[in-house]
Order: structure tokens, then sequence, then C-alpha cells
């Protein structure tokens, strides 16, 4: 059964970028057959010489994941055999540790953690702020409508100010005394005509830009002093603000919104389009159209792709700056419904987390798109939202009433702190 | 010049001998007749005559008997006389001839006849007294070269004049044993004249002068002494010379006709025009003719020969006739030759070697297939005859005859290559479903929370919410893309329809629970809006018209109570019977209701904004079972914009309603404006249970509960365009996709079947029907499965309500 047994062996060249774990670069003849579990165990028997102890590796061939085994995938990707294949290998993505889970009192739409703390909407209208280690420190009512998003403007030893979205069509800006652990609304964003499903606080923490329900894209000053200039003429009530700027071209509801840069907005809708919006020039930049509406994008400022999710069961990978080629760039499957959620990590290039109606939860790394590194399981209903702001924890709010907080060990960070 | 002169002159001058001729012919008749008259006196005889002629009127002198007795044929002396009579007329006749015949070349003899015995009464009265001297003149007559009758002088009688013998043209020594030689014009016999022996020949050449000129008549066998005149004759035609000796050949030439082309015309007027130019009437008249015979009205007379050919008609005609004509075999692809007959073998011999005939076994076994005789080998019994001519006749000849025609009729022509289609190839090409997407593919959402049959749902027109009205008395409403129930109405009764009104700038829900119908403000979406339709449902308008009695009785608005006020319920219009379907007209305005029991008044339209109930049909068709209002075209908008009130934006006055009446079985569309039937479409079905109109308005689509779909367009015909059988029960509900050409209907089978119908702009392009996909995935309880499907307005996404108490979300 040679066929089977993988068509004899293959030479590779093992390489890393990981200089602590570099091995030499001669040639290695091995089995076609072999999968991760043996390459890792011939690496780490390589390494053993060089004095470290076991790590779990994940192997790349040709830009992908290797899932199955080596020859499968050499055959998937038509590779010749007889070619001097190149591994490179990485030191695999640690395992999530689910941590903790924050009871609610209905379903939670939103979650944002912040270094210590993670801010969550719910669904019976209230805010609420927890520790990352699972305290509850405060329930802010204020709105009159389910919660949608919730982002922080910023945060400092004494005060966090977040800006939180809802169906009662606006958007509030709260500012929180953490010491005197209370919250004052600074002030009411009225200007929409529907629920506020998305909000986004730019980089600077300056202004926030908000989509909703009624098509419009709008951008509101995230100051504490409204600096609007004198132009409205009627006597504004105090602690109402208005937007900053409104852009319309979206045709249906624009389900997220993140900021790219300084001046540039990203938005993704239900008309089945992805837009970025040039703040300078109060227009469209670029526009990507999809063939699903889309629930939720997300942009890396590392890798500089747009990853969505849309009314489907796949994640896709787009490429904004690029209209040449095709405009999807990778599929993700794995999920089984409609993935709800879905966001880049921070600090680390390939990774991002998606939620979805499934009840799950996945960490994907972008080069193996069939199959996500992780599952992250726990939660027992949809999952509404997800969060990795912070690196070091994922965390997600579903409709089983709960937060989920996945504690993420940063391999390669931990390792520099060894070092 | 001078030798045509001198032709001329020639011509000139025969006419005056021709006229001599004839005088000098006139004055011989007269001698002739004379010469007659001399005849009747036997003494006297012509001097030319001679011989023979002497010996007959010796002969004759001695009376008639003598002839008779010599032959023993005479029947009697009077006959003779009348046969004399008679061949003196033909003489006479025979004269008149030669005084016509300068003039006539052609006589008929009855005209000769006349002309004899009116030119000649007295001889021909005259002969039967002198019959004796007759006869001799019959002699004289019998003998053509009488001197006295030139019969060649001058021109050639016809041959048969002088024929007396009527054998015909016959060899004559057919006669040579026979004592005549043939029968003269009375059938009597002609006798030869007696023949004598060498020496009587010899003496005669010694004896007679003129035997040299004495020649035999080989019709009558007479001896014939020629004259001088016959000899003259002779002469001439022997040495080549023209007969007639008076003829002059050289006679000077008279040019009438001269062979000189003269250059200048004689006449002096030059032709005319005309002559140069085709005739303008005969064109007239050929192309009136070629006219004539293009569009039929005229035959050419082929074709009328043709015609009256097929009229008599080919009533027997060849079987095989194209295989004896090759042009015709080249037309006809791959022939067939006629089938052969086998060649007869020794069997069918009539004298067949011994081994050919039956054995007593071959005959008991060729026996017993009588009843199934194409068993048999032969066909027949080998049979040893004699001879040839002991063979009876055929007793089967007939019939194998016409078992041949048979055969040669049902044969194939030419050779048919069966056809060899592929069923597949037959079904109409549809575009693969995968070209048609989007549409909606698997299960996406599942809302959970009512706890009995889900009965209708209908889809905000934003399409962010939905709203479900439900057996368990509840209206909920949910957030679509989470499938959060934001809030529950609980309602008095079973809530059997509920519907979002379509215009986007108000926010109610019509909710038909038991007999009211709920006017709900579900409280979600715009709060300004929102806030708008509870202001405008607030107040009710003061009634100015006064409601008749009929509508009184049927229909009360009322505003909500208080508790109901809290739940979102406005207006409460209490009908009185249960309410069925409810349905709202595009504008938001109009709203229909139909109550299956109300009889006469099961269909009613509200108008909301002047609180307002009509009814209106007057008279009961049927049992109305769904009523539909037209979707919008803003031709009608124009018209009647003169009818709006308060908060409303300008109203549709222009409304279609369709309503089904279900006893008939057919759907009804009315004018309600003009108050009249626009059409009446024919569906076939006992049941119907539910329908949708294309948004474009001119496509129908019906569901029945005999598990057909029905399709109707509305400018094709009343029947229906296609008759769809995809769902295994009855189907209970279809629904069109407002913006995708989609549409899906959802069954008892719990099955909701997703389908592509494109209709085009173009109107002679029929729609385009594609079924795309069965989701199947709603549970079934009590016999009940999908009860009710509903498309997202802007998404293509389908909504489906199960008797499972969930609603479903496919896209």
């Amino acid at each position: 059964m040679e066929a089977e047994n993988g068509e004899g062996q293959v030479q590779v060249h093992l390489k890393t970028k990981q200089e602590h774990y570099a091995v030499p670069d001669v040639p290695y003849a091995i089995e076609g057959s072999v999968a991760t579990t043996e390459l890792n165990i011939f690496l780490n028997a390589l390494l053993q010489k060089q004095g470290s102890d076991g790590v779990d590796f994940d192997f790349l061939v040709f830009d992908e994941y290797l899932r199955g085994r080596l020859c499968d995938h050499l055959r998937e990707k038509a590779i010749s055999f007889e070619d001097a294949i190149e591994i490179e290998y990485v030191e695999r993505f640690p395992a999530p540790e689910p941590q903790d889970c924050l009871l609610h009192d209905d379903w939670v739409s939103a979650v944002k953690a912040r270094d210590k703390w993670i801010l969550t909407g719910c669904y019976d209208n209230t805010l609420n702020i927890w520790t990352n280690k699972g305290k509850h420190k405060l329930t802010i009512p204020g709105h009159t409508a389910p919660i949608k998003a919730v982002d922080w403007i910023s945060l400092n030893e004494n005060y966090g100010r977040f800006v939180s979205s809802s169906q009662d069509q606006t958007a509030m800006l709260w500012q929180w005394n953490i010491d005197s652990n209370a919250v004052e609304c600074i002030s009411v964003c009225k200007g929409h005509e529907r629920g506020v499903d998305s909000v986004s606080v730019s980089p600077d923490g300056q202004r926030f830009a908000t989509g909703s329900w009624d098509t419009m894209l709008k951008v509101w000053s995230a100051q504490l002093e409204d600096s609007v200039e004198g132009t409205s003429k009627r006597p504004r009530e105090s602690g109402v603000r208005t937007p900053k700027l409104t852009l319309q071209g979206h045709r249906e509801s624009i389900s997220a919104v993140q900021w790219m840069d300084g001046q540039t907005l990203l938005t993704g809708s239900w008309d089945h389009t992805l837009k970025v919006w040039d703040l300078n020039l109060e227009g469209i930049k670029t526009e990507i159209s999809t063939n699903k509406s889309i629930f939720d994008a997300s942009y890396s400022s590392l890798n500089k792709l747009i990853v969505t999710a849309s009314a489907d069961k796949n994640l896709r990978l787009y490429d904004a700056r690029t209209n040449q080629g095709s405009v999807v760039r990778n599929t993700y499957l794995g999920h089984n419904a409609w993935v709800q959620a879905v966001m880049w990590s921070t600090t680390e290039e390939f990774l991002f987390v998606s939620g979805a109606y499934d009840n799950q939860n996945k960490l994907w790394d972008c080069r193996s798109p069939k199959a996500p590194l992780y599952d992250l399981l726990g939660h027992g209903e949809k999952v509404l939202d997800i969060d990795w702001s912070n690196p070091k924890y994922i965390v997600s709010g579903g409709s089983d009433n709960t937060v989920r907080v996945f504690k993420t060990k940063k391999a390669n960070i931990e390792h520099m702190e060894t070092k | 010049m001078t030798k045509k002169q001198a032709t001329k002159r020639k011509v000139k001058e025969v006419k005056p001998t021709n006229e001599q001729d004839s005088v000098s012919e006139k004055s011989e008749h007269e001698e002739d007749e004379d010469l007659l008259q001399a005849v009747k006196d036997p003494g006297e005889d012509s001097t030319d005559d001679e011989g023979i002629d002497q010996e007959y009127q010796t002969d004759s002198s001695e009376d008639l008997e003598f002839e008779s007795d010599e032959e023993g044929n005479y029947v009697g002396v009077k006959e003779n006389n009348e046969e004399e009579s008679e061949e003196d007329d033909d003489d006479e006749e025979d004269e008149d001839e030669e005084e016509d015949s300068s003039e006539e070349a052609a006589e008929s003899g009855d005209n000769e006849d006349a002309t004899a015995s009116e030119e000649k009464p007295s001889g021909s009265k005259a002969l039967p007294a002198a019959n004796k001297k007759e006869s001799k003149k019959l002699i004289a007559q019998i003998t053509p070269r009488d001197p006295s009758k030139p019969e060649y002088e001058d021109s050639d009688t016809s041959d048969e004049e002088d024929i007396r013998n009527t054998v015909g043209n016959i060899p004559m020594h057919w006669y040579d044993d026979y004592k005549h030689i043939g029968y003269d014009w009375d059938a009597k016999k002609i006798v030869k004249p007696p023949k004598g022996d060498q020496i009587d020949d010899f003496l005669r050449k010694i004896e007679d002068p003129n035997f040299w000129r004495t020649v035999k008549d080989p019709q009558t066998g007479q001896e014939v002494l020629l004259t001088d005149e016959d000899i003259a004759l002779i002469k001439r035609v022997n040495s080549a010379r023209i007969p007639n000796p008076e003829h002059d050949e050289y006679e000077p030439w008279i040019e009438w006709f001269t062979s000189e082309v003269e250059k200048m015309p004689i006449k002096n007027v030059p032709d005319h025009k005309r002559s140069f130019l085709p005739s303008v009437s005969e064109k007239k008249k050929v192309s009136r003719m070629v006219h004539a015979l293009k569009m039929g009205w005229m035959k050419t007379t082929e074709e009328v020969e043709r015609e009256k050919k097929q009229k008599r008609g080919p009533k027997f005609y060849m079987l095989w006739e194209t295989d004896t004509s090759r042009e015709h075999m080249r037309r006809i692809h791959d022939p067939v030759s006629a089938p052969k007959r086998d060649l007869p073998g020794h069997a069918e011999s009539y004298n067949p070697p011994p081994e050919y005939l039956f054995d007593e076994k071959e005959t008991k076994q060729w026996l017993k297939l009588k009843d199934e005789p194409h068993k048999r080998k032969l066909h027949f019994m080998p049979q040893k005859f004699k001879s040839l001519r002991e063979v009876p006749a055929y007793s089967r000849y007939l019939r194998e005859r016409f078992l041949r025609c048979l055969d040669l009729y049902l044969c194939p022509r030419a050779k048919r290559v069966k056809l060899n289609i592929d069923a597949e190839y037959l079904i109409p090409k549809l575009p693969s479903p995968r070209d048609l997407q989007p549409f909606p593919t698997v299960e996406s959402l599942v809302y959970r929370g009512h706890t009995d049959l889900v009965r209708s749902v209908s889809v905000e027109p934003k399409g962010e919410y939905l709203v479900s009205g439900s057996d368990d008395k509840t209206v909920k409403i949910w957030e679509i893309a989470t499938g959060r129930c934001i809030r529950t109405i609980e309602t008095e009764d079973v809530v059997r329809c509920v519907a979002w009104c379509p215009n986007a700038k108000l926010s109610i829900i019509a909710v038909a629970t038991g007999s009211r119908l709920l006017l709900i403000n579900p409280k979600v979406g715009d709060k300004l809006i929102i806030k708008k339709t509870d202001d405008l449902l607030a107040e009710a308008p003061s009634q100015d018209v006064i409601e008749n009695e009929r509508i009184k009785t049927a229909v009360q608005w009322s505003t909500a109570e208080a508790l109901e006020q809290e739940k979102g319920v406005r207006v409460v219009i209490t009908h009185f019977k249960p309410i069925r379907q409810v349905t709202w007209h595009g504008r938001g305005d109009y709203l229909a209701t139909v109550m299956p029991e109300g009889a006469n008044r099961s269909a009613l339209i509200h108008q909301l904004s002047k609180r307002r109930s009509q009814i209106p049909f007057s008279k009961s068709k049927g049992l109305i079972q769904c009523v539909l209002f037209h979707p919008v075209k803003p031709c009608f908008f124009v018209a009647v914009s003169e009818l709006h009130s308060g908060g409303f934006s300008p109203h549709l006055y222009y409304i279609t309603i369709i309503a089904i009446l279900q006893t008939q079985h057919n759907i009804r569309i009315y004018d309600l404006v003009k108050q009249e039937l626009i059409k009446k479409l024919l569906t076939n079905s006992k049941w119907i249970s539910g329908m949708s109109i294309h948004p474009k308005g001119d496509n129908l689509l019906v569901s029945t509960y005999d598990k057909k779909m029905l399709w109707f367009d509305l400018d094709l015909s009343t029947k229906p365009y296609q008759t769809m059988r995809l769902h295994r029960n009855a189907v209970r509900s279809v629904a069109f996709h407002l913006r995708y050409p989609l549409f899906a209907s959802g069954s008892d089978d719990q099955a909701v079947i997703v389908s592509h119908g494109m209709v085009y702009n173009d109107l002679l392009q029929n729609p385009l029907i594609v079924p795309l996909k069965k989701l199947q995935t709603h549970e079934k309880r009590d016999e009940f499965g999908v009860l009710d499907v509903n498309w997202h307005p802007i998404q293509p996404w389908i909504f489906s309500t199960g008797a499972d108490c969930t609603i479903r979300l496919y896209t």
C-alpha cells in the first residue's frame, strides 16, 4: 500500500523565524505519511540536543498549516514529492483556558475588555463592569432598550470612560470613577433614527463612530466637553450630543464599525458591502461587495486584512488595499451556524477569534482555513459578541446570559519574558 | 423584263383557252347526249365503239334473259331495270362532274345526285321506257373507254367513280377459280367474260387489227379497246410529257407579285407610330390574365385538365409506384425495394419429384395445422398431375393476390432510423440553481417561545423585526438577527393572522384574534414613528358619514381600553364573526379582513384614517377564503389623490381587491372604484389556502389544499400559467419576495420549498419558474407542518411558522 503510506520519503528543510528554536538547516528525509505529532517528536528530538524541554510546534507547509498527513497536504496543493519541501515551524499557540463565567440577568450582547476591566452590555438595558478576575463591579442602568455595543474610550487609574450604544437609538458616553465606583453619564448621543448596532472609538480616543439600523454612519466627539462650535442655534439640552459627521452610503443596517486609523473607518453592512470611509474626504474610499449580509467585520492593523462574519457559516478574509484578483482572500470553514462576531488579535499577526450561533468560539490562524486552532467551548447558547482587545483574555458574551472569559497564555511573550 | 412580260402574256392567253376548253367540253357533252340518244337506237352506234362493245350490243339484242341465264344468279328483269336506271344516274353524275370538275375539285355524291335529277329529269324518266336499249347503254358504260366519253380529257376523276366491282383492292387472282370476278353495286356477280383458249387468242391476234390496242380491265375482266386518245396519252406518259396535250408548258409568265424589293415605298403614308409601340390594350389584357392566373381565378388549360383528371381521381394506384421511377425513388431516403416473392420451387411444380410429395405423416401434420396455417412449412400440399393440362384452376389465386397486395401495402417504403431521444433532452433547459443565487439554503435561526402552533408571521418593512401570532393567544415580536423575543402581547383569543403594516412610516401591526381585529403599535424601531403612530391612532376622526345599518352590525371601531393600551393595542375593530385573514394595502391606510362565516359580509375593507369600514360586496358569490390588495401602481395614483385625509399621505383610492370565492373555486378580481368585476381566474381547485401577488402585479400565486400551487399570469389567461405539484401534502401558504425573483411555499409535509420565479419586463417572455430548494426542518404535529411562510423584505431570507411552535429562518 505504497500510495496510502504516503509514497515513501520526502526531503524537507525545517525552518523557523523563532531563532531560539532554530535547528541546523540540513535536509531531512522523512516519511510522507507523517503528521504534526510525528514532526513534533522529531523536532523536539532535534532540539533536545540543544538542551531545551519539549515544546509543541505547528508546521507551515507553503504558508498553510499542516493539519493532516504531509503527503495529503502536498497532494492537495499539487506539489511534487521530488522537491525539497520547506517546512516552517512555529511554536504552537497555547490553548486558551476557560477562566471565568460571569453571570448576567439577560443576554449579553456586547463585551469589551480593557486592562483588568470587562465592560458588558446586556439585553436588560444595563451595562456591567467586571474585573477580569470575575468580580462584578457595577451595573449601570440608563438605556431604555437592549445595549448593542460598547467600547472603551480611555481608562486610567482613576477614571474610565466608555461609550455604549443601544436599540433606543442613542449612544451614551459614560465616565466611571473607579475609586468611588460611581458612574456618570456625560452625554447622550441622539441622532440615529433606529437602533445603534455598532460603536467604535478612534485610536486616539477623541472621536467615536456609530453605525445604526437607519443605515447612517455617524461620528461623534468623545471628549468630555462637546466642543461643537455654535453652529446650531437652538439651545441644546445639557448632556445631549449631536453627531459631528453623518455619512450616508449604506443601504441597510450598519452592523460593524471599526477605525482603521485616525481618519479611516471600516463599516460592514447588511447590504452585503464593506466600505472604507475617509473622514477627511467625508466619503467612501473603497467598497468591497460580497454576497452575504455582513454581521461583523474586523480589521487588523498588523496585517492590514479584514475578516468578516456574514449571514452564513463562513468567515471570509478580505484585503481592502487591492481590488485585483479574487476579492475573497480566504474562507474559514468550521462554524455550524451564523457567525455573529469576529475580532483580530491585537498582538498576533495571524490570529483572530470568532463567536457564532453554534454556541462556540473559535480561535483561528488565518493560515489555517480548514480548521480552527482551538474551539473555545463553554457557552450554552448563541454567542453574540466576542472581544480580544486585551491580549490576555478572550471574552465572549452570549444569549445564555453569561460572559465567558478565556485566558490566553501568550506563548512568545512569556518566552521573551523568560529569556 | 421581256421574259416576264412574255410569261404574263402566256397566263393571259391560258385563260381564254380554258374557257374555250370548257366551251368545247360542253359542246362535246352535248354531243355525248346526242350520242346517248343515238345509243337508244340499236342500229346506230358510236363510231369509236369496237369489238367487245359491238359484241355486247349484239348480245344485248338478245335480251337480258340471256345474261341471267348465263350466270344463273340474276334475280329478275325488273331489278335489272332499276339497276340500269341507277347506273344511268351514275353515268349522268359522271357527266355532271365532268362539267363541274373544272371549277370544283371535290364533289359529294348527294349534290351530284340532286343536280343530276334536276338537270336530267327527262332523261331519267325516259330511260325506263326503253329497257332494252338501256341495257346496251349499261354495257357501254361498263366499258369506260367509250370514245364518246373523254374521261381523262382535261381532268382526272376520282378512282371511286369508276369502280364497278365492289370487292375492293384485293389480289384479283383470288377469283381465278370462280366464274365471276366480283360484285357490282347491287351485289350481283360480275361474270367473267368467256375466255378463249390460246388458239382463239392467236386467231384474234391474227385477225383482229385492234388486238394490240385491246387490254383487259382487271376489275371486270372485260376487254377494253383503247382509243387513239388513250394511246396518245399513254405515249405521252411514257415519254414523260405532260399527259394533257393541250397544256402549254411554255405559257408566258405573268408576274403578279414581283420579287424585287422596291426602294421607295409603294404607299406614300408612313407607318403609324402605333405600329411600333406595343399595344396598351393588349398589354392590359395580358396583365389582367397574368394577374388572374396568379390569383388562381383563371386556370391554364393544362391546369384545368389536371384538375379534371384529379376530379376523376385515381381510384387505383400502384402500391410501389415509386419503385418504377428512379426519380421518385431518389427522394426517399434509404428506400426499401418491393419485397420479392419467392420463386416457385420443385414443390410447386405440377409434376414434383416424388420426394417433394407428402407422405402420410407429413399429410397428417399438414392437416393438423389447419387452424394455424402460418405454422405450416408449405402453404399448400404438393400435388402430382399427369400433365399440365390436368392442373385445375388455382383456388387460392385471388386470396394470394390480395395478401400480396396487403404485404406491399403494409411494407415500409423507407428504412427509418428510430430516433434515439433521451427523455432528459425533452425537459426544458432550466438554469442550474447555482446560477440563481442568492436564495435560502440552510436553516439559520429558530425562534422559540410560542407554546402552541404558530399561525402566522409577518416582517417589519425595514427587516429588523418580526411578528408572529400563535394559537397560544399571544403575539410575539422578535428581533430577526438574534432570535430574541422583544415583546409578547397576550390576546383574548387564538391569533389567526398577523400583518405588519407595509408602510414604513407607520408602526402598526394588525392582529386578527377571534372576532377582533387589533391594531397594535409594536413600539419597536424609530421612536418618532412610534409616537406619530400613537398620536394618529389616539384621536378618532369625527364621523361625518352616517354608516348604514349593514356595516354597523358587522363592525364596531373602538379605542382600546387602558389595560390593552399598555400592551400596545391602540384600536380594536370588533367584527361579528371570527376573522380568518387580515391583509394590508400597500399604502397602509386600508386593510381588508375576511370572515369566512360572514356570508355576504365576509369581506370587509377598513380605512384607518377615517375609521370607517366598507362592505365591498353586496351579494355573496361564495365563501370567501382569502383577499389581497393589488400592489401599488403609480399610474392610478394621480387619478384619485383628492380623497386624502389627516395625517396620512395621499391615498390611493383605486384599489384592486382580489377575492377568492371558494365555492366556485375561482378567484375574482374587482375594481373597487368602479365596483365591477375585472377578471375571474379559474383554479379548478376545491380549497384555496392562500395567495400572493407578484410585486409587479401581473402574476398571482395561489396555494391550494390539494397539494398544488398555481401560477396565474393575469395578462395571459384566466387559467393557470403553470401548476406546480411540488409538495406531498396540502400547501398552506405562498409568498413572493418583494425584491428577489423568489417565491416560497409552505406545506403540511413540513417542507418549505423555495423557487425561482422570474417575471420579465418583456411581455413576450413567459415567467421562468425553477424550484430551487426544499427546506424541511419543521417537525410534524397533528398532521400539520408549515403553516405560514413570509419573506424578509430585503434579504433573501424566508421565515416559516410551524405547528411545532417555532418560527424558522432560512438563509
